[in-house]
């Protein structure tokens, strides 16, 4: 089945107010990747182009996107890896020149790849560093195994901390969490839209703020100024409001967005996008005071790209956006090759005083002494408070996210709600 | 004369001090009690030294004000998942010509059976003996008895020593001297399971804040315990993130409302978050809750069930299931545990004669550690404090106290 008709299309704007010049190319790998390739319509950006890789000829042949590029042909003879991501990766690494020249002069790259399948898992770090090498910005978003395939897991596990080392910003999309979102009963096909209608809402989001032009406006410099550092984890939500409080409603909506509520999210970001779109009669003022509470809120620095953007089909409605990440030095080992790339520098910001992650030192003194300590007796404090509260109190893996290791018992993590991994709905 | 005596548990939720007097006659009198929230401890695990201490010897504190004296030493709880038991068995012949057991055969066979070592950087932390058998026979005490070779075993905990030193710390700060090392599990059961229930073959389950605590009794000796890495916290972690609260609001609604079995009654209510239904409230339908309590009990039980796989015997488990600790309030969690476990499971009740105030399941561990360290649990003929002195001397070592070993 296509997952087509399962998507939003995306109509919020006419490509006639394109900032040209900037070029941006959405990269599906493996099966997971190229059905979400697919499933996302980003007709009306120009300069947004579409690729399909995959070693699996079948797969490729069957996929809508513009340009396809098949590897790994004399390892697989045209078929699936069966789940071997290292041999993805020794051969992309050995056709690596090919997929140079697929982004040469490209700025923005968006990788798609479900790190559970051997090709996405194997080949989507290799992709990223060369699209680094290359002088692009890569954002990643990755589905993850579900709890079941058990299996799959340690692999998604190293592949997402390998992609990571590259990716200036990976947003992994749990297909255990997704399934939260879906229906009652929803299906594994639902959780599989689920993942695109997100990764549409991110990839929309930052080409909005790249090509469009808007009411406050950013461009690619800034964003790049913003995500140059190697991320470790990020946050990526959404919230949406309609009629004459529709912004406020946007913004109590964007706190409680599940994907902000999942283990292994951040909580504060070095780097924030925000992005807020209305219909006309969106004010400035307010817009100023959001920006300001969700800047707060996820604790950003001097890392922010902020754009609004009106939109005339929107009516009363506002949608935002968030995406961030931390910059997390010290977590991850620095990769041997540079995302210090001369284009890379040539936008760092000038003082280049050694920047901590906020997150990091959040963790120490972190935990339950924020959290009110009698509820009941607290003063009459609105709902935005209230979330706000809970998310600075909110931590990783949810109240054990500060634990430096995890709780496996049987190949899952204890610390992880039960009822994401049982892939049991939730409706509140 | 009477005799002080003290209990420490250095619980996740909260640590516990409490303090006996032992009359002469040896009936035990509750006279301080005290608990304060704890800070520094995650899943059984003290992650923030300070702040446990802090928890314990203020608890410590108010307990001895309460009772009017102070204590020199204490027995303390001992949990957390780097704990892991085995049985550890050991044998000799009689010796003597005539072939009558002598003190000193079962001391031979003790001593086989404890000189396997615990691998570098973890230490004994108890060892509970398991029935004596005579050629082949279950003895109470073969001493003076006729027989030709003598086997017994223990079962035998061993914990990471880092973990324990923390622990021992936190205690030798407050000037205070261990008596013993106890396992929660044991203190717990000893508590809730009378002789009798041992006997008949019992499982105690304590679900505590971060971890779960079980031992599994027959023919009236410890034949299993364990430690599970889940408990209270993680039922209001997980409310937490699918409710979409914070955290105390998520506790509060655990304790307030939750439920781990599923309710028709509940069909279509909601309740409110914080209760005063201002413009911050929210509401929240009971079912959500439930469903949410229900996988992760549903789930810990079905891991106990793994854990305990093979050695749930209906003949050698008539006492059936009890469930202690805090967490055990959680409505349904019976029906849960037998539905699971293949076993009539109920709330553990205590003895009676314990104050009504005392007698509240996250005291069990706490309660039953004085009861546990009041009983002899040395060799048959062998003096209570003999058997102390071997513990004893390791723990100094590991703290740095003193040479003796
Ligand atoms: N969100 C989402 N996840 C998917 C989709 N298809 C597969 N997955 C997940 O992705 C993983 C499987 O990856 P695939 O993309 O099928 O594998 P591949 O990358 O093609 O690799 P091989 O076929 O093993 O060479 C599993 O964990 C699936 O749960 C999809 O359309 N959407
Ligand atoms: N009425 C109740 N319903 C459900 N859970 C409860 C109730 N009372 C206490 N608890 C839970 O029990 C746990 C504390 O139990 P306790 O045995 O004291 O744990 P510990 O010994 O690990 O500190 C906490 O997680 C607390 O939320
Ligand atoms: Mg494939
Ligand atoms: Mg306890």
């Amino acid at each position: 089945m296509s997952q087509d008709n399962l998507f939003p299309k995306e109509t919020n704007f006419s490509p006639e107010n394109e900032i040209p010049g900037i070029r941006a190319k959405i990269i599906g790998i493996g099966g997971a990747g190229l059905s979400l390739v697919d499933g996302l319509r980003f007709d009306n950006f120009q300069s947004v182009e579409h690729l399909a890789v995959d070693v699996d000829s079948r797969a490729l042949a069957d996929s809508i996107a513009g340009e396809k590029l098949a590897f790994g042909r004399r390892h697989t003879r045209g078929m699936g890896t069966g789940g071997e991501h290292t041999l993805a990766r020794k051969a992309m690494e050995e056709e690596k020149d090919v997929i140079r020249k697929k982004l040469e002069g490209v700025d923005l790259v968006f990788l798609l790849a479900g790190l559970g399948g051997g090709t996405g898992g194997g080949a989507a770090p290799v992709i990223a560093r060369l699209a680094r090498e290359a002088g692009a910005l890569v954002f990643a978003f990755t589905p993850l195994p579900f709890s079941w395939e058990k299996s799959r897991h340690s692999m998604a596990e190293e592949c997402l901390a390998d992609l990571r080392k590259f990716a200036n910003a990976v947003i992994p999309l749990p297909n255990d969490s997704l399934l939260q979102m879906g229906g009652a009963d929803a299906t594994a096909l639902e959780c599989f839209a689920e993942a695109g209608r997100n990764v549409s809402m991110g990839i929309s989001a930052i080409c909005a703020l790249v090509f469009r032009r808007g009411m406050i406006d950013v461009d690619f410099v800034h964003l790049r100024k913003a995500f140059n550092r190697r991320a470790g984890r990020t946050l990526f939500g959404y919230g949406e409001g309609d009629g004459e409080d529709a912004i406020r409603q946007a913004v109590r909506e964007l706190l409680l967005c599940p994907m902000l509520h999942l283990p292994d999210v951040s909580k504060a970001a070095d780097a924030l996008l925000i992005l807020i779109t209305g219909g006309t009669g969106m004010g400035m003022a307010a817009l100023q005071q959001v920006s300001t509470e969700i800047r707060e809120e996820f604790k950003a620095g001097e890392h922010i790209v902020f754009g609004a953007h009106v939109d005339e089909n929107m009516g009363n409605r506002v949608q935002i956006t968030v995406l961030g990440a931390t910059d997390l030095e010290a977590g991850i080992p620095t990769a041997d090759v540079a995302p210090t790339a001369k284009e890379v520098i040539a936008v760092l910001p000038k003082s280049k005083v050694a920047h901590s992650s906020k997150l990091a030192k959040e963790k120490k003194g972190s935990k339950l002494k924020t959290v009110p300590a009698q509820p009941r007796n607290k003063k009459k404090d609105d709902l935005d408070q209230n979330t706000f509260e809970f998310m600075e109190a909110e931590n990783q893996r949810g109240i054990f996210g500060d634990l430096p290791s995890r709780n496996i018992y049987a190949g899952e993590d204890l610390d992880v709600p039960a009822y994401l991994r049982r892939g049991v709905k939730i409706s509140i | 004369m009477s005799k002080i005596i003290g209990a420490v548990e250095i619980g996740t939720s909260k640590a516990k001090a409490l303090i006996g007097e032992v009359a002469e006659n040896g009936t035990l009198n509750v006279v301080g009690m005290a608990s304060r929230p704890n800070e520094g401890m995650r899943k059984g695990e003290i992650v923030d030294f300070r702040k446990a201490a802090a928890a314990v010897h203020s608890a410590l504190e108010d307990a001895e004000k309460m009772s009017g004296t102070t204590v020199d030493e204490v027995y303390l709880a001992q949990t957390g998942s780097h704990l892991k038991g085995q049985m550890l068995r050991g044998s000799a012949s009689v010796s003597s010509s005539d072939n009558r057991v002598d003190v000193t055969d079962l001391q031979r066979a003790a001593e086989e059976a404890k000189r396997r070592k615990p691998d570098d950087g973890r230490t004994y932390v108890h060892h509970v003996r398991t029935p004596i058998l005579l050629d082949g026979r279950v003895v109470q005490d073969p001493v003076g008895m006729f027989g030709s070779k003598i086997d017994l075993g223990y079962w035998s905990i061993d914990g990471d020593d880092q973990a324990i030193k923390q622990a021992l710390h936190v205690i030798s700060n407050y000037s205070l001297e261990v008596k013993d090392l106890i396992l929660s599990s044991i203190a717990s059961s000893t508590m809730m399971a009378g002789p009798d229930l041992r006997r008949a073959g019992t499982l105690v389950i304590d679900m505590g804040a971060g971890v779960t605590d079980f031992a599994l009794y027959r023919q009236g000796f410890v034949a299993c315990t364990g430690v599970i890495p889940v408990g209270g916290d993680h039922v209001t972690g997980d409310l937490s993130m699918g409710l979409r609260v914070l955290e105390p609001y998520a506790e509060k609604l655990k304790i307030e409302h939750g439920k781990a079995i599923s309710d028709p009654m509940d069909e279509g209510e909601d309740v409110w978050i914080i209760g005063n239904k201002t413009i911050g409230d929210r509401s929240i339908p009971r079912k959500a809750i439930t469903d949410v309590i229900h996988v992760r009990i549903a789930e810990l039980f079905e891991i106990l069930s793994k854990e305990l796989e093979g050695l749930l015997d209906p003949d050698e488990l008539k006492g059936g299931i009890l469930l202690t600790g805090g967490a055990s309030l959680l409505p349904g969690v019976e029906q849960i545990a037998s539905k699971i476990l293949g076993f009539n499971a109920r709330r553990a009740s205590f003895p009676t004669g314990i104050d009504s105030e005392l007698a509240q399941p996250e005291n069990a561990t706490v309660l039953g550690l004085l009861h546990y360290g009041l009983e002899d649990h040395g060799l048959p003929g062998r003096k209570k404090e003999e058997v102390e002195t071997g513990f004893l001397g390791k723990f100094r070592k590991i703290v740095g106290l003193g040479v003796q070993s």
